[in-house]
């Protein structure tokens, strides 16, 4: 293959579809994610896989070894960024039924998998990617259990071969301790959920009845909600457990002790910083609620949600970021500044970007394979012109997933391109 | 309280005219009643202002002849000894329902209701019912009435409560009487309140639509009484007519009796406002109005806070409202405010008096807390005949065994209503405790009678077999049982077991007690079944010592604590107008002079009084703020915002409500106000929701902290009314039944518009002939003014460009046909509010003239934003639009800095352009950019200092001024979480206090308060 050199301005785009053995990146300021940086770096990939990251000013390379040199120096590279706990690729418009594929019938789901409802071809994916988030971990919702999420790299012909992980963990709504909240009422009152023990108790039992079926194995008549909790105790797939309140917090450390569940992860966990203590003994980690939310309570500090990452970071807990919320498919775009608004408030840079990359990838058990720029690794990293944290930075040039260039155009730059060029003529 | 002893000597001859003197046929002799009731020996408490210690009572045919501390008893009366008895006037209950029937509600109806229901000559909404005539529908209610009277009450103002004009009360006298002698006055008062009540239907269905309906339904009356000629409609009628009278207006919180303090000032009349109970947050407010309110008592139990994790969720404001409910009685007696008192929100008696014994123990006088009670309602309601216990006034009031305003214990024992006297209790006549030797068929006993003087417990001695623990045997020794005593009168009954070698078993005993000899004698029943004479001799007086003192103690400490407003972050004091230097920073001017560097402001008198770096001469008592390394901008003016509002963002009952505004419901008390100060918010308009093609008129306001809803609002700030097209106007998302609301179409969105602009324009004509007629010729010619219409007026002034527009939009299709139909009614739509299409017209929205007001980058929430995208920003801005980036959501709104770095991103617009697009873009969007919008002398001083440039994350806004009045700071916002939880930690303590007495509790309810987006509706105005 002739050697191409170029520029990383747009003009990546032109690769696209091509197959790319050997790509190497030259020049950019790689932020490795795993809190290292090199201020002028090389990234070697090949057959999808990064196999070099040096620093480019001592390592010496021989440009005709590459098929592809993007020249990026004054650039910025990170890892792709993840949007864990996502509907992204399950939902298109959320005020069309037709579109919704997120939510199922029944109280416990465990055998229902988002993976197959994916949609790789999500238009609201294009606008995500050109962002700089590669990933999703698309998540079912609903009621007690609400199913099992898969790792999907975003940007892929169909769920089979955008996929990186099929059915990383099973996700389960802790009940509430509070309860209430009308939909239509101006303003709905909250009090404690009376049910909260019958609630408890039907999860355990059922949680408990997966565990004996799991330790009996094959013997026992087959059974297709607890063979899909089967992995949950052998440790190859997560617990994902959603809750916020303080009770639950507590609740859900004891219930995972005494369950002896291997690797639970809490999403959510708004009073999270309350119990770090707790959860750093317990290896709980902890996937953070939207940062740009409002503090639950009136009496909260205005800034409470902005600092959570750094008072879990100050209390050794583990953690990342998400943001399932209003609009969150199409809102995963702003992940970046949800990093930017943690560094904002006490993470240092790195932190914040390991908060939506490599500490996403080790909470849901894949940093083998993804979170950061290191060799073996899969080669999905983007490279952006400015700080990508920051909105008026996070300027992509180039994306790669699983090695292969990202078309970054999607129909809302089409749009633009078509009102400008319409507007440009008339003058 | 003053005490008169003067001598009563003068006698008055009145008419007297008792209750119900009409005969009326009975079946055999008619009853038998003593003419004269003469009560004496009695403490009566004649009014607010004279208490007679030992007097006597004479009542006559219902009514009260003569009251005194020496009056002759006349011959033929009968006389009652009220010996250590008080006397006080029958209390008037000024908010009653009282006898009867809640109008029921029709079954719910997935399908909505545009029109009315009721039959006949009535008002087009059904919420407007002040034909209502309580009188016509009244029927006596012993039992209900026995509750009120074991309260005091001997008179309930009741009425109707159901709507927004409720009709005419009647004053009904409480007791056992019948139907026709308990009115004792009829179209007492008329009621009103701002919830729809049973009415389904459609309209009103926000606090905002039931003001816009009060508003045109007086009007109405108005117009009915000087104009209507032929078609009868006895609902305005009933309104003419009350508006002569007494008007009651029944208010959920303080926020709704400022509400209708503004109401009566435009309809000039008074009204008296059943109040919530925290009046005291506003109180200046309402002594400014010289409001008089009927308040209620019934104080917020104290929250169960025994369990941390369920005390954390209970909102300061609650804390604080528990602490000073109580005081508010007191506050507005303090501020010389008039009241009445009413039992709202109380079963029992017993709740009843520990509350008004509490307010009185907060520092409301006894004599005002009468007043309120009996006083103040006689003469709001008009009721002469009531209220005191002078001569010639109906002989209805209450009989205590003791003073009850002064002492807690206080028991009432008969409620005299027109004369007719009912037992609610027997005075506990004697007190029987002491001990004494019983004999018991030739036996003694000892028997300890102790407790208190009306459940008195008793102890019984005798010598029986006791184990001696020493020896393991059985020994005689005296051993203690207890005894069981019930009073009746003059008559007790004991009963107690014995074990003695004689006596095995249960004595039954009941016998008469003369306590001046302190001697039991009765009959009674032995273990074994005989029946024995006994008898009892005290031999040692009862230890009163431990007897409780009931008086009430003063507890004043609890009223300093008032915040404004009264919850979390909330300050005793409001900031003042101050003169500030900031020193050394990066200045975005948003002017001509761009981004300046090493800049100085000064702030003077609320106003921007320099801008630059060169020197200057530092004002006297100036405060210097050194900004060196940071950023000063004017102030963020959200141009899309639904904070800060009261009950409901949509009136989506009709497809046009420009009658409706939300200026009437700005909220002061929205947390969110305070959250987007501190990210450097100081303006926003606060819109109506985009349920209907018509919306309603915004409330253009400064987010002052702390201030009044009133104080919010920018003086005379340009008038704007929300339009909305697209999907929620045609309710494509409401469900399967909401199809009948026209238009379901983009089509018929169109066809509202042109019909509401030319019956705008007819309307108009008609005023303008009408308005060029002399008064003679009018008269001559038999003309009338058209009837005022509150819609039409709003869509005229749209129309002569004297409101703007801010229109709801997604889809160009609809924008073009707004232009469109602006352009041919001749005026401009001034700006299009989320406009997420904008780029594909935006050369027509610069001819037009039009602004456009987005988001950054929001889509794919419905089908309509398909085509949405974030260099919307810019190709508008590119195209000569005046562009502003909005938040329509309390959350993004406290960032919008970084949202307008959003147009840099997309698009690429200058970082400088990009700041406008939240600041002097929306000020000129909003007309207000002669005083808002950048930072220029002669401007409002509505100022913020960041931290970095702001259209970056790390910025912070470290203080905010508005008006030249810091508002917020970052230091104090400091102090303020801290003082939050140090007065959580304070109340909680003393909640717990309050729990651990035992006293009622209640667990927590916490109001999650909605954030409203353009498009939540169903908002109800209950």
């Amino acid at each position: 293959m002739n050697k191409i050199l170029f520029t990383a301005l747009f003009v990546a785009i032109s690769l696209v579809g091509l197959t790319q053995n050997k790509i190497l990146l030259v020049g950019p300021k790689v932020h490795i994610g795993t809190g290292e940086v090199i201020e002028q770096g090389l990234v070697g990939i090949e057959n999808g896989i990064i196999t070099l990251v040096k620093n480019s000013l001592t390592f010496p390379y021989k440009k005709e070894e590459w098929d592809t040199i993007i020249e990026a120096k004054g650039q910025q590279l990170y890892p792709g960024f993840i949007a864990p706990n996502s509907t992204l690729g399950l939902t298109e418009v959320d005020a069309i039924r037709a579109t919704l594929d997120y939510d199922e019938v029944g109280q416990f789901n465990p055998h229902v998998r988002s993976l197959i409802a994916f949609n790789a071809e999500s238009r609201v994916i294009a606008t995500v990617r050109t962002n700089g988030v590669l990933f999703a971990q698309a998540t079912p919702r609903g009621n007690d259990i609400t199913g099992a999420s898969s790792l999907m790299h975003l940007d892929g012909y169909n769920w089979e071969d955008a996929v990186l992980k099929v059915d990383d963990g099973i996700h389960l709504n802790w009940p509430r301790t509070l309860a209430g909240g009308g939909w239509w009422a101006s303003s709905s009152q909250i009090k404690a959920n009376d049910k909260y023990t019958d609630q408890l108790k039907e999860i355990t039992d059922f949680i408990q009845a997966a565990k004996a079926y799991a330790e009996v194995g094959k013997s026992r008549k087959f059974d297709q909600r607890f063979q899909a909790m089967h992995d949950i105790f052998k440790g190859t797939k997560r617990l994902y457990i959603h809750a916020n309140e303080l009770k639950q917090l507590l609740d859900i450390i004891e219930f995972c002790q005494s369950m002896k569940i291997p690797y639970p992860v809490i999403i959510g966990g708004y009073d999270s910083y309350m119990v770090t203590e707790q959860l750093h003994d317990a290896k709980i980690p902890v996937m953070l609620p939207r940062l740009h939310g409002l503090p639950d309570n009136e009496d909260d500090p205005i800034d409470l949600v902005y600092r959570l990452p750094k008072l879990l970071k100050d209390g050794g807990v583990q953690f990342c970021l998400q943001n399932e919320g209003d609009m969150e498919a199409m809102n995963a775009r702003n992940i970046p500044f949800l990093a930017g608004t943690a560094r904002a408030y006490g993470l240092t840079e790195e932190e914040a970007i390991q908060s939506i990359t490599l500490n996403a990838a080790q909470i849901m058990g894949v940093d083998d394979l993804i979170g950061s720029v290191e060799p073996g690794k899969v080669a999905t990293l983007f490279i952006s012109k400015g700080d990508a944290l920051e909105p008026k930075t996070n300027q992509v040039t180039t994306a790669l997933v699983g090695g292969d260039f990202v078309k970054l155009t999607n129909h809302q730059i089409e749009l633009y391109k078509k009102y400008k060029a319409k507007y440009s003529e008339e003058e | 309280m003053h005490t008169s002893r003067s001598l009563t000597v003068v006698f008055t001859f009145f008419t007297l005219v008792s209750f119900g003197q009409l005969p009326v046929p009975t079946n055999g002799v008619k009853d038998s009643k003593a003419e004269i009731i003469a009560l004496k020996n009695a403490r009566i408490i004649v009014s607010s202002e004279k208490i007679i210690e030992n007097g006597t009572l004479i009542i006559q045919k219902g009514r009260i002849t003569q009251v005194g501390a020496l009056v002759t008893i006349p011959k033929g009366a009968v006389v009652i000894d009220m010996t250590n008895k008080t006397i006080v006037p029958a209390f008037i209950e000024s908010y009653s329902n009282i006898g009867l029937q809640d109008p029921q509600k029709a079954p719910y109806n997935p399908r909505p209701q545009l029109e009315s229901n009721k039959n006949g000559p009535f008002y087009w909404n059904e919420s407007i019912q002040p034909e209502v005539n309580a009188a016509e529908l009244f029927k006596v209610d012993a039992k209900s009435a026995k509750k009120m009277q074991e309260m005091g009450f001997g008179i309930a103002i009741t009425h109707v409560q159901n709507g927004i004009m409720r009709g005419t009360g009647a004053a009904v006298a409480l007791g056992n009487i019948l139907d026709h002698q308990a009115v004792v006055s009829n179209e007492v008062g008329a009621f009103f309140s701002f919830k729809t009540g049973n009415s389904r239907q459609t309209y009103p269905s926000s606090q905002m639509g039931s003001i816009a309906l009060f508003r045109q339904a007086m009007y109405d009356a108005e117009w009915y009484k000087n104009h209507a000629k032929g078609a009868v409609n006895l609902s305005l009628e009933a309104i003419n007519k009350q508006k002569e009278g007494y008007l009651v207006f029944e208010v959920d919180d303080q926020l709704e009796a400022l509400r209708v303090s503004k109401l009566a000032d435009e309809f000039n009349v008074q009204f008296t406002v059943v109040g919530a109970g925290n009046e005291y947050e506003r109180i200046n407010k309402f002594k400014d109005k010289k409001i008089t309110f009927v308040i209620p008592i019934d104080f917020p139990e104290a929250y169960d806070v025994k369990d941390p994790f369920v005390s954390r969720q209970i909102p300061l404001s609650d804390l604080k409202h528990w602490e000073l409910a109580p005081s508010n009685p007191y506050f507005l007696a303090k501020n010389d405010m008039e009241f009445a008192i009413t039992s709202k929100g109380h079963q029992k008696a017993s709740d009843f008096w520990k509350h008004l014994h509490l307010a009185i123990a907060r520092g409301l006088a006894p004599e005002q807390a009468l007043k309120g009670l009996t006083e103040t309602p006689a003469q709001l309601f008009g009721l002469e005949d009531f209220g005191t216990l002078e001569e010639g006034k109906c002989a209805s009031f209450s009989v205590f065994d003791k003073h009850p305003f002064l002492h807690t214990d206080a028991t009432i024992l008969e409620s005299w209503t027109l004369g007719e006297q009912l037992i609610l209790n027997k005075q506990m006549v004697m007190d029987i405790r002491g001990r004494y030797n019983l004999n018991i068929d030739g036996d003694i006993y000892s028997i300890k009678i102790e407790g208190s003087k009306s459940k008195p417990s008793g102890t019984i001695q005798f010598i029986g077999k006791k184990l001696d623990s020493v020896t393991n045997t059985l020994k005689n020794d005296t051993v203690n049982g207890k005894a069981f005593i019930a009073i009746d009168g003059h008559d007790v009954s004991i009963h107690f077991n014995l074990h003695t070698e004689k006596q095995n078993g249960a004595f039954t005993l009941h016998g008469k007690f003369t306590e001046k000899l302190g001697v039991f004698e009765g009959q009674g029943q032995l273990p074994n079944g005989k029946w024995a004479r006994w008898s009892g001799i005290k031999n040692e007086k009862p230890d009163t010592s431990k007897d409780k003192d009931a008086k009430i103690v003063l507890d004043t400490l609890s009223q300093r604590m008032i915040w404004y407003p009264n919850m979390a972050f909330g300050d005793t004091i409001l900031p003042a107008k101050q003169t500030y230097v900031l020193r050394n920073a990066t200045v975005w001017t948003n002017e001509k002079e761009g981004i300046l560097k090493d800049a100085n402001v000064i702030i003077k008198d609320g106003k921007i009084d320099y801008v630059g770096s060169a020197n200057f001469s530092i004002p006297a008592g100036a405060i210097e703020i050194n900004a060196k390394g940071m950023h000063i901008t004017s102030g963020i003016i959200d141009e899309h915002s639904h904070i800060a509002i009261s009950k409901g963002v949509n009136e989506g009952g009709q497809s046009n409500s420009a009658e409706v505004s939300i200026g009437h419901v700005v909220r002061d008390n929205d947390i969110n106000i305070y959250r987007q100060l501190s990210g450097g918010v100081t303006a926003a308009q606060l819109l109506h929701g985009s349920a209907n093609a018509i919306g309603g008129q915004s409330a253009l306001i400064k987010l002052k902290w702390g201030s009044a809803p009133e104080d919010m609002l920018i003086p005379d700030a340009p008038k704007f009314v929300k339009f909305a097209l697209g999907e929620n106007v045609k309710q494509a998302n409401w469900g399967d039944y909401n199809t009948v609301r026209f238009p379901q179409t983009r089509m018929g969105v169109e066809q509202v518009f042109y019909d509401a602009f030319i019956r705008a324009r007819e309307y108009e004509k008609r005023w303008k002939e009408y308005e060029s007629l002399s008064p003679k010729q009018r008269e001559k010619q038999n003309i009338c003014p058209p009837a005022r219409d509150l819609e039409l007026e709003a869509m005229l002034e749209i129309a002569n460009s004297e409101r703007f527009i801010s229109c709801h939009s997604y889809v160009q299709s609809e924008i073009n046909m707004l232009m469109h139909v602006a352009d041919s009614m001749g005026f401009t739509v001034n700006t299009f509010t989320h406009i997420l299409e904008g780029y594909k017209l935006a050369d027509k929205m610069a001819k037009h003239g039009a602004g456009g007001s987005t988001f950054s980058d929001w889509w794919a929430y419905k089908y309509e934003v398909n085509d949405a995208i974030p260099h919307n920003a810019s190709l508008m801005h590119e195209q000569g639009v005046v562009v502003a980036i909005n938040s329509d959501d309390a959350e993004m709104a406290r960032r919008l800095n970084q949202e307008a770095a959003k147009a840099v991103k997309y698009g690429g617009v200058s970082e400088e352009e990009a700041w406008k697009m939240v600041t002097l873009n929306p000020a000129k969007l909003l007309h207000l950019d002669d005083r808002m919008g950048s930072i220029k002398v002669g401007k409002d001083a509505d100022i913020v200092i960041w931290t970095d440039n702001p259209l970056t994350l790390n910025a912070r806004a470290v203080r905010v001024f508005i008006d030249g009045e810091s508002i917020y700071d970052y230091q104090t916002d400091e102090i303020r979480r801290h003082l939050n939880r140090e007065e959580r930690a304070r109340i909680i303590n003393k909640m717990l206090d309050d729990n651990q007495k035992g006293n009622p509790t209640k667990t927590f309810v916490k109001q999650k308060v909605k954030h409203w987006h353009c498009d939540t509706v169903g908002e109800t105005a209950e």
